[in-house]
């Protein structure tokens, strides 16, 4: 049952694709919605666009990640509610001079089941991811490439207890 | 010799680059998967991201539904691109259909990608249950299950089994040391004031494998101890060994007991760092 809702949810990437792949490009990849995003973001090659990984050095924000978290612990307000317990995911675009677009959450429950947070939690964590500024540009001998990006924040009865990766 | 384990179990998990054996299936008579595994190959060249991967192990899939192997590798992308209900739902299938080959592989994932600590317990666990052999390493070779448990278990507020899980592993005969197991023991015996253990600790770990880390939980234990001159010592080389990159470093996740530059520098302005006394 599990197998064939996740099939079914790939089904449904298929408008960006050529020809009859239920695939993007790449696993990941986030086409624009005019409805959702920022028409003035913009991507250097988006057809090359790199994961945050190819870095092969860690998390590569200045002043690393623990000024990440700091922003989150200053700005994450939230009281204690009961049943707010699992993952959100937020990825997005980090372009070639450093700015974000293209924001995309999915949240689970303990059980790696797909759960809808309450919003005053999910809005909050994206508005504060939305306001990071300190991506760095993912190095390349010609010029900066666009990479994807994400922060998965774990939280118990509301509380934001860790941030990955 | 210290990296032979990590290159020895480098060879068995899913990186993008390594293949199956197709001819074991010839040799077990399994030719419906040896058939699959030759399907699999299509993908070789392929990003592991990329549609034509997944596409290629979709059509192994097509051909023999039990392949796992199809089932694990495709899960890998949605692994590190921190899609967590498409990836469980694969790895799920890929355990279910090879149970012993792909727990501890599962287990290690939830505990580095999602901190899902008691369910990486539960896989290694069972794992541990189901076969007489060694359980094996982490996904990158930088960790034996057994101390990834223990580290599960410290996230989960229980130190004293953690060091029990460690201490086992490091004296079980034949075990090829991991490049942080006594960074983290050492953290372990500070943490709960065993402060020459966790010397003898960290000065293995500066044996085998030097890193800020270790200089820096050092001098922290010095501190505990009121050395201030091995502190400041230690501090100092945590820096020096920091802007050198001499870290701990993952590409995907931040590693457990990991600091940064801003954590030493912060010690190094502390009040107790430059007072006389």
């Amino acid at each position: 049952m599990a197998l064939a809702l996740l099939l079914l949810a790939l089904s449904c990437t298929r408008t960006l694709l050529p020809g009859d792949s239920k695939y993007l490009r790449m696993v990941g990849d986030i086409a624009f919605d005019p409805k959702e995003d920022d028409p003035d973001f913009e991507l250097c090659n988006e057809a090359k666009a790199k994961q945050y990984h190819n870095f092969n050095q860690g998390f590569q924000y200045q002043g690393e990640k623990q000024a990440l978290k700091k922003v989150f612990a200053e700005a994450y307000r939230s009281k204690k509610m009961p049943g707010e317990t699992g993952l959100i995911r937020i990825r997005f675009l980090v372009n070639c001079q450093g700015k974000t677009g293209r924001f995309r959450m999915m949240g689970m429950n303990e059980n790696y089941e797909p759960k809808t947070f309450h919003t005053s939690i999910s809005k909050q964590l994206l508005q504060i991811t939305r306001n990071l500024s300190g991506w760095k540009l993912l190095p390349n001998e010609q010029s900066p490439e666009d990479y994807y990006q994400y922060l998965i924040f774990k939280l118990k009865d509301g509380q934001l207890i860790e941030i990955m990766p | 010799m210290k990296y032979l384990a990590l290159i020895i179990s480098l060879m068995g998990v899913p990186l993008s680059g390594w293949s199956q054996n197709c001819n074991a299936f010839l040799y077990a008579k399994d030719t419906l998967q040896y058939e699959a595994c030759l399907i699999a190959e299509e993908r070789n060249g392929h990003y592991q991201y990329s549609r034509e991967y997944q596409e290629a192990l979709d059509k192994a899939i097509e051909k023999c539904p039990y392949f796992s192997y199809a089932y694990l590798h495709k899960s890998v992308a949605y692994l590190k691109s921190g899609d967590f209900i498409t990836w469980k739902t694969l790895i799920d299938k890929a355990v279910e259909l090879n149970t012993k080959e792909n727990l501890g592989y599962r287990g290690w994932c939830r505990y580095q990608f999602f901190r899902d600590y008691r369910g990486a317990i539960g896989d290694i666990e069972r794992l541990d249950s189901l076969i007489t052999y060694d359980i094996g390493h982490s996904a990158g070779g930088e960790y034996h299950l057994q101390v990834a448990r223990a580290l599960c278990y410290k996230a989960l507020g229980n130190p004293q089994k953690s060091i029990e899980i460690i201490e086992t592993q490091l004296s079980t005969p034949d075990y090829s040391i991991g490049i942080f197991d006594h960074l983290h023991l050492g953290v372990l015996y500070l943490e709960a004031e065993q402060h020459q253990r966790a010397i003898e600790c960290f000065q293995r770990q500066s044996a085998y494998n030097e890193l800020a880390e270790n200089q820096y939980y050092l001098g922290l234990t010095y501190q505990a101890l009121a050395d201030k001159t091995r502190h400041r010592e230690c501090m100092q080389r945590a820096k020096t060994l920091y802007l050198a990159g001499k870290i701990m470093r993952d590409s995907y996740t931040e590693l457990m007991d990991k600091i940064y530059l801003a954590d030493i520098e912060a010690a190094m302005e502390s009040p107790y760092f430059h007072s006389d006394n």
